[in-house]
Protein backbone atom coordinates (compact mmCIF):
# COMPACT_ATOMS: atom_id res chain seq x y z
CA UNK A 1 0.00 0.00 0.00
CA UNK A 2 1.50 3.25 -0.73
CA UNK A 3 2.23 5.45 2.05
CA UNK A 4 0.14 8.12 0.76
CA UNK A 5 -3.01 6.08 1.02
CA UNK A 6 -2.63 4.53 4.28
CA UNK A 7 -2.25 8.54 5.52
CA UNK A 8 -5.47 8.87 3.74
CA UNK A 9 -7.28 5.70 5.30
CA UNK A 10 -6.13 6.50 8.74
CA UNK A 11 -7.64 10.16 8.64
CA UNK A 12 -10.40 9.17 7.26
CA UNK A 13 -11.26 7.01 10.46
CA UNK A 14 -10.32 10.40 12.79
CA UNK A 15 -13.13 10.55 15.11
CA UNK A 16 -13.35 12.32 18.39
CA UNK A 17 -11.40 10.14 20.51
CA UNK A 18 -11.29 10.64 24.58
CA UNK A 19 -7.98 9.60 25.92
CA UNK A 20 -7.42 6.30 27.23
CA UNK A 21 -7.22 6.00 31.32
CA UNK A 22 -4.08 5.13 32.24
CA UNK A 23 -3.87 5.22 35.67
CA UNK A 24 -7.74 3.29 36.60
CA UNK A 25 -6.78 0.05 34.61
CA UNK A 26 -3.19 0.10 36.30
CA UNK A 27 -4.44 0.18 40.16
CA UNK A 28 -7.44 -2.11 38.22
CA UNK A 29 -4.65 -4.70 37.66
CA UNK A 30 -3.11 -4.04 41.21
CA UNK A 31 -6.05 -4.93 42.85
CA UNK A 32 -7.02 -8.30 40.41
CA UNK A 33 -3.59 -9.49 40.98
CA UNK A 34 -3.79 -8.57 44.85
CA UNK A 35 -7.08 -10.54 44.94
CA UNK A 36 -5.45 -13.38 43.27
CA UNK A 37 -2.28 -13.95 45.02
CA UNK A 38 -4.61 -13.56 48.09
CA UNK A 39 -6.37 -16.44 46.95
CA UNK A 40 -3.47 -18.10 46.39
CA UNK A 41 -1.56 -17.87 49.72
CA UNK A 42 -4.44 -18.84 51.27
CA UNK A 43 -4.59 -21.87 49.82
CA UNK A 44 -1.05 -22.31 49.71
CA UNK A 45 0.15 -21.70 52.92
CA UNK A 46 -2.54 -19.86 55.05
CA UNK A 47 -3.06 -16.89 56.48
CA UNK A 48 -1.41 -15.79 60.00
CA UNK A 49 -3.49 -15.19 62.91
CA UNK A 50 -4.57 -11.76 61.48
CA UNK A 51 -5.47 -10.32 65.06
CA UNK A 52 -1.71 -10.92 66.58
CA UNK A 53 -0.42 -9.50 62.71
CA UNK A 54 -2.21 -6.19 63.38
CA UNK A 55 -1.40 -5.46 66.86
CA UNK A 56 2.29 -5.82 66.08
CA UNK A 57 4.45 -3.59 64.89
CA UNK A 58 7.11 -5.65 62.81
CA UNK A 59 3.66 -6.70 60.59
CA UNK A 60 3.41 -2.95 59.81
CA UNK A 61 6.89 -2.58 59.34
CA UNK A 62 7.30 -5.07 56.89
CA UNK A 63 4.02 -3.69 55.49
CA UNK A 64 5.11 -0.04 55.34
CA UNK A 65 8.52 -1.39 53.19
CA UNK A 66 6.89 -3.53 50.95
CA UNK A 67 3.83 -1.00 50.16
CA UNK A 68 6.34 1.63 49.23
CA UNK A 69 8.65 -0.45 46.98
CA UNK A 70 4.92 -1.90 45.05
CA UNK A 71 3.99 2.09 44.94
CA UNK A 72 7.43 2.80 43.57
CA UNK A 73 6.55 0.43 40.64
CA UNK A 74 3.31 1.77 40.06
CA UNK A 75 4.16 5.24 39.76
CA UNK A 76 7.14 3.89 37.31
CA UNK A 77 4.60 1.54 35.53
CA UNK A 78 2.12 4.43 34.75
CA UNK A 79 4.77 6.66 33.50
CA UNK A 80 6.54 3.86 31.40
CA UNK A 81 2.93 3.12 29.87
CA UNK A 82 3.28 5.96 27.36
CA UNK A 83 5.87 6.41 24.29
CA UNK A 84 8.13 8.45 25.59
CA UNK A 85 7.71 7.96 28.84
CA UNK A 86 10.77 8.42 31.88
CA UNK A 87 11.06 6.77 34.53
CA UNK A 88 10.84 10.16 36.91
CA UNK A 89 12.18 10.18 40.62
CA UNK A 90 10.12 7.08 41.82
CA UNK A 91 12.88 4.95 41.84
CA UNK A 92 14.01 7.58 44.93
CA UNK A 93 11.19 6.56 46.90
CA UNK A 94 12.11 2.94 46.57
CA UNK A 95 15.67 3.46 47.58
CA UNK A 96 14.51 5.84 50.55
CA UNK A 97 12.20 2.58 51.88
CA UNK A 98 15.24 0.55 51.41
CA UNK A 99 17.76 2.78 53.01
CA UNK A 100 14.82 3.32 55.85
CA UNK A 101 14.74 -0.44 56.68
CA UNK A 102 18.65 -0.85 56.70
CA UNK A 103 18.79 1.52 58.79
CA UNK A 104 16.07 -0.08 61.68
CA UNK A 105 18.35 -3.48 60.54
CA UNK A 106 21.70 -1.67 61.31
CA UNK A 107 19.70 -0.58 64.67
CA UNK A 108 18.71 -3.95 65.31
CA UNK A 109 22.11 -5.59 64.94
CA UNK A 110 24.12 -3.11 66.68
CA UNK A 111 21.76 -3.94 70.01
CA UNK A 112 21.82 -7.46 69.21
CA UNK A 113 23.97 -9.55 71.32
CA UNK A 114 26.29 -11.94 69.09
CA UNK A 115 24.07 -14.96 69.58
CA UNK A 116 21.04 -13.20 68.66
CA UNK A 117 22.56 -11.64 65.03
CA UNK A 118 22.48 -14.82 63.15
CA UNK A 119 18.32 -15.17 63.94
CA UNK A 120 17.93 -11.74 63.12
CA UNK A 121 19.08 -12.16 59.69
CA UNK A 122 17.87 -15.57 58.77
CA UNK A 123 14.25 -16.13 60.84
CA UNK A 124 13.26 -19.44 60.41
CA UNK A 125 11.99 -19.20 56.64
CA UNK A 126 14.78 -17.29 54.64
CA UNK A 127 15.69 -20.12 52.82
CA UNK A 128 11.66 -20.19 51.05
CA UNK A 129 10.89 -16.76 51.86
CA UNK A 130 12.72 -15.17 48.14
CA UNK A 131 11.21 -17.64 46.07
CA UNK A 132 7.85 -17.38 47.97
CA UNK A 133 7.39 -14.09 47.12
CA UNK A 134 8.89 -14.32 43.60
CA UNK A 135 5.91 -16.78 43.13
CA UNK A 136 3.21 -14.81 45.32
CA UNK A 137 4.10 -11.77 42.62
CA UNK A 138 3.34 -13.77 39.47
CA UNK A 139 -0.63 -12.83 39.27
CA UNK A 140 0.14 -9.31 39.59
CA UNK A 141 2.89 -9.31 37.38
CA UNK A 142 0.91 -10.97 34.64
CA UNK A 143 -2.45 -8.60 35.26
CA UNK A 144 0.03 -5.71 34.87
CA UNK A 145 1.95 -6.94 31.60
CA UNK A 146 -2.19 -7.43 30.59
CA UNK A 147 -3.18 -4.20 30.91
CA UNK A 148 0.12 -2.65 29.94
CA UNK A 149 0.04 -4.85 26.43
CA UNK A 150 -3.12 -2.31 25.48
CA UNK A 151 -0.95 0.82 26.41
CA UNK A 152 2.01 1.73 24.89
CA UNK A 153 5.01 1.07 26.65
CA UNK A 154 8.42 1.45 24.62
CA UNK A 155 11.30 0.78 26.93
CA UNK A 156 10.65 -3.12 27.00
CA UNK A 157 13.07 -3.65 29.64
CA UNK A 158 12.90 -1.38 31.55
CA UNK A 159 8.98 -1.27 32.02
CA UNK A 160 8.82 -4.75 32.60
CA UNK A 161 11.43 -4.51 35.36
CA UNK A 162 8.57 -1.27 36.93
CA UNK A 163 5.92 -4.06 36.76
CA UNK A 164 7.89 -6.60 38.18
CA UNK A 165 9.09 -3.84 41.13
CA UNK A 166 5.30 -3.38 41.47
CA UNK A 167 4.46 -6.71 41.32
CA UNK A 168 7.13 -7.81 44.26
CA UNK A 169 5.74 -5.13 46.50
CA UNK A 170 2.19 -5.73 46.16
CA UNK A 171 3.05 -9.95 46.22
CA UNK A 172 5.14 -9.31 49.41
CA UNK A 173 2.76 -7.06 51.17
CA UNK A 174 0.19 -9.78 50.79
CA UNK A 175 2.52 -12.70 52.16
CA UNK A 176 3.44 -10.77 55.03
CA UNK A 177 -0.21 -11.77 55.97
CA UNK A 178 0.77 -15.11 56.21
CA UNK A 179 4.96 -14.58 57.39
CA UNK A 180 5.52 -13.89 60.86
CA UNK A 181 9.24 -12.89 60.40
CA UNK A 182 9.73 -9.52 62.88
CA UNK A 183 13.36 -8.91 62.47
CA UNK A 184 14.16 -6.36 60.27
CA UNK A 185 17.49 -7.12 59.01
CA UNK A 186 14.93 -10.73 57.70
CA UNK A 187 12.99 -8.13 55.61
CA UNK A 188 15.63 -5.87 54.13
CA UNK A 189 17.91 -9.20 53.19
CA UNK A 190 15.14 -11.63 51.98
CA UNK A 191 12.05 -9.90 51.07
CA UNK A 192 14.17 -7.18 49.07
CA UNK A 193 15.56 -10.21 47.77
CA UNK A 194 12.49 -11.87 46.25
CA UNK A 195 11.16 -8.39 45.40
CA UNK A 196 14.52 -7.78 43.19
CA UNK A 197 14.17 -10.68 41.98
CA UNK A 198 10.72 -10.23 40.75
CA UNK A 199 11.92 -6.84 38.96
CA UNK A 200 14.72 -8.19 37.43
CA UNK A 201 12.63 -11.57 36.02
CA UNK A 202 9.74 -8.94 35.12
CA UNK A 203 12.43 -6.94 32.75
CA UNK A 204 13.47 -10.02 30.92
CA UNK A 205 10.14 -11.45 30.49
CA UNK A 206 8.57 -7.79 29.80
CA UNK A 207 11.13 -7.77 26.40
CA UNK A 208 9.04 -10.08 25.05
CA UNK A 209 5.57 -9.97 27.07
CA UNK A 210 5.29 -6.45 26.71
CA UNK A 211 5.49 -6.51 22.66
CA UNK A 212 2.36 -4.80 20.77
CA UNK B 1 -2.40 15.67 17.04
CA UNK B 2 -4.82 17.10 19.37
CA UNK B 3 -7.50 18.59 15.87
CA UNK B 4 -7.42 14.80 15.06
CA UNK B 5 -7.97 13.71 18.75
CA UNK B 6 -11.09 15.72 18.19
CA UNK B 7 -12.14 14.36 14.91
CA UNK B 8 -10.30 16.99 12.62
CA UNK B 9 -10.12 14.59 9.76
CA UNK B 10 -8.29 16.62 7.76
CA UNK B 11 -5.96 18.20 10.05
CA UNK B 12 -5.31 14.28 11.19
CA UNK B 13 -4.16 13.45 7.66
CA UNK B 14 -1.68 16.41 7.15
CA UNK B 15 -0.14 15.75 10.31
CA UNK B 16 0.47 12.40 9.38
CA UNK B 17 1.94 13.52 6.10
CA UNK B 18 4.20 15.78 7.95
CA UNK B 19 5.18 13.08 10.39
CA UNK B 20 5.84 10.41 7.54
CA UNK B 21 8.33 12.79 5.78
CA UNK B 22 10.75 12.95 9.07
CA UNK B 23 9.71 9.40 9.86
CA UNK B 24 11.38 8.55 6.25
CA UNK B 25 14.02 10.80 6.61
CA UNK B 26 15.04 8.88 9.71
CA UNK B 27 14.22 5.40 8.96
CA UNK B 28 16.16 5.86 6.25
CA UNK B 29 19.65 7.53 7.97
CA UNK B 30 18.96 4.09 10.05
CA UNK B 31 18.65 1.86 7.27
CA UNK B 32 20.24 3.52 4.19
CA UNK B 33 18.02 4.69 1.76
CA UNK B 34 18.02 1.96 -0.53
CA UNK B 35 16.32 -0.41 2.10
CA UNK B 36 12.66 -1.59 1.06
CA UNK B 37 12.02 -1.26 4.90
CA UNK B 38 11.81 2.07 5.17
CA UNK B 39 8.39 2.45 3.93
CA UNK B 40 7.12 -0.69 5.30
CA UNK B 41 8.42 1.08 8.91
CA UNK B 42 7.32 4.03 8.28
CA UNK B 43 3.84 2.50 7.29
CA UNK B 44 4.04 0.73 10.88
CA UNK B 45 5.01 3.30 13.09
CA UNK B 46 2.11 5.55 11.45
CA UNK B 47 0.15 3.12 12.28
CA UNK B 48 1.37 2.81 15.83
CA UNK B 49 0.50 6.16 16.36
CA UNK B 50 -2.89 5.92 14.79
CA UNK B 51 -3.55 2.85 17.08
CA UNK B 52 -2.30 4.24 20.14
CA UNK B 53 -3.45 7.78 19.89
CA UNK B 54 -5.80 6.95 22.24
CA UNK B 55 -2.75 6.72 24.86
CA UNK B 56 -1.07 10.33 23.84
CA UNK B 57 -0.84 12.60 26.80
CA UNK B 58 -2.85 16.21 25.58
CA UNK B 59 -0.42 17.66 27.78
CA UNK B 60 2.56 16.51 26.61
CA UNK B 61 5.07 17.76 24.23
CA UNK B 62 4.45 15.62 20.76
CA UNK B 63 7.74 15.16 19.46
CA UNK B 64 8.69 12.67 22.07
CA UNK B 65 6.48 10.86 22.03
CA UNK B 66 6.42 9.96 18.07
CA UNK B 67 9.87 9.41 18.61
CA UNK B 68 9.78 7.03 20.90
CA UNK B 69 7.31 4.98 19.00
CA UNK B 70 9.64 5.23 15.83
CA UNK B 71 12.23 4.05 17.91
CA UNK B 72 10.40 1.27 19.09
CA UNK B 73 8.93 0.30 15.80
CA UNK B 74 13.15 0.35 14.64
CA UNK B 75 14.42 -1.99 17.34
CA UNK B 76 11.62 -4.55 16.67
CA UNK B 77 12.35 -4.36 13.22
CA UNK B 78 15.49 -5.13 14.04
CA UNK B 79 15.09 -7.81 16.32
CA UNK B 80 12.56 -9.56 13.56
CA UNK B 81 15.61 -9.48 10.94
CA UNK B 82 18.26 -10.33 13.32
CA UNK B 83 21.27 -8.42 13.25
CA UNK B 84 21.20 -4.62 12.32
CA UNK B 85 21.65 -3.88 8.46
CA UNK B 86 25.05 -2.59 6.67
CA UNK B 87 24.38 0.12 4.12
CA UNK B 88 24.98 -1.46 0.70
CA UNK B 89 28.07 0.53 -0.71
CA UNK B 90 26.48 1.58 -3.68
CA UNK B 91 23.71 2.93 -2.01
CA UNK B 92 25.99 6.13 -0.64
CA UNK B 93 24.89 7.78 -3.33
CA UNK B 94 21.18 7.94 -2.52
CA UNK B 95 21.81 9.35 0.58
CA UNK B 96 22.48 12.80 -0.56
CA UNK B 97 19.31 12.64 -3.14
CA UNK B 98 17.19 15.26 -2.34
CA UNK B 99 13.52 13.98 -1.75
CA UNK B 100 11.72 17.34 -1.13
CA UNK B 101 13.03 20.97 -0.95
CA UNK B 102 13.88 21.66 2.75
CA UNK B 103 15.08 18.08 3.06
CA UNK B 104 17.98 19.53 0.10
CA UNK B 105 17.91 22.63 2.04
CA UNK B 106 19.41 21.66 5.26
CA UNK B 107 21.69 18.92 3.37
CA UNK B 108 22.99 21.82 1.53
CA UNK B 109 23.37 23.74 5.30
CA UNK B 110 25.30 20.54 6.82
CA UNK B 111 27.10 20.53 3.51
CA UNK B 112 28.59 23.34 4.02
CA UNK B 113 29.31 23.20 7.59
CA UNK B 114 31.12 19.70 6.77
CA UNK B 115 33.08 21.72 4.27
CA UNK B 116 34.70 23.61 6.61
CA UNK B 117 36.43 20.37 8.51
CA UNK B 118 39.87 18.62 7.22
CA UNK B 119 38.74 16.34 4.61
CA UNK B 120 39.42 12.98 6.72
CA UNK B 121 37.25 14.08 9.83
CA UNK B 122 34.38 15.44 7.62
CA UNK B 123 34.54 12.03 5.97
CA UNK B 124 34.58 10.56 8.96
CA UNK B 125 31.36 12.69 10.07
CA UNK B 126 29.45 11.83 6.92
CA UNK B 127 30.08 8.39 7.68
CA UNK B 128 28.76 7.84 11.16
CA UNK B 129 26.30 10.71 11.45
CA UNK B 130 24.48 10.67 8.09
CA UNK B 131 25.23 7.27 6.00
CA UNK B 132 24.23 5.39 9.56
CA UNK B 133 27.60 3.97 9.91
CA UNK B 134 29.17 2.13 13.26
CA UNK B 135 32.12 3.95 14.75
CA UNK B 136 33.50 0.49 13.97
CA UNK B 137 32.98 0.44 10.48
CA UNK B 138 33.13 3.73 9.69
CA UNK B 139 36.86 3.99 11.05
CA UNK B 140 37.89 0.93 9.05
CA UNK B 141 36.99 3.40 6.38
CA UNK B 142 38.84 5.88 7.26
CA UNK B 143 42.08 3.57 7.75
CA UNK B 144 41.92 5.07 12.01
CA UNK B 145 41.78 2.82 14.94
CA UNK B 146 38.32 2.99 16.75
CA UNK B 147 39.47 5.15 19.75
CA UNK B 148 40.47 7.90 17.13
CA UNK B 149 37.64 7.69 15.00
CA UNK B 150 35.56 8.81 18.54
CA UNK B 151 37.74 11.47 19.57
CA UNK B 152 37.48 13.01 16.04
CA UNK B 153 34.23 12.63 15.45
CA UNK B 154 33.58 13.84 18.81
CA UNK B 155 35.85 17.09 17.91
CA UNK B 156 34.30 17.76 15.07
CA UNK B 157 30.74 17.59 16.26
CA UNK B 158 32.16 20.12 19.01
CA UNK B 159 33.69 22.18 16.23
CA UNK B 160 30.06 22.01 14.20
CA UNK B 161 28.37 22.99 16.88
CA UNK B 162 30.57 26.34 17.86
CA UNK B 163 30.23 27.27 14.01
CA UNK B 164 26.29 27.05 14.27
CA UNK B 165 26.35 28.91 17.12
CA UNK B 166 28.46 31.64 15.64
CA UNK B 167 26.21 31.87 12.56
CA UNK B 168 23.18 32.23 14.69
CA UNK B 169 25.30 34.90 16.26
Amino acid sequence: MKTADLIAALASEAAPTPPAPVTRPILAACAAGAAATLVLLVLWLGLRPLADALASRPFWMKAGYTAVLGLAGVLMVRRLARPGGRVGWAPLIALAALAALAGLSGLEMVHARPDQMHALMMGHTARVCSLRILALSAPIYLAAVWVLRRLAPTRLALTGAAAGLLAGGIGASVYGLYCDETAATFVVLWYTAGIAAAAGLGAIAGRWLLRW
Amino acid sequence: MIAGLDGDGAAYGQLLAALGGYLRAHFRRRLGAGSADVEDLVQETLIAIHVKRAVYDRNQPLTPWVWAIARYKLLDHYRRTGARRHAPLDDAGELFSQDNPEEGAVRRDVESLLGRLPRKQRDLLRDVKLAGFSMEEAAARGGMSVSAAKVSVHRGMKRLEKEVGDEDR
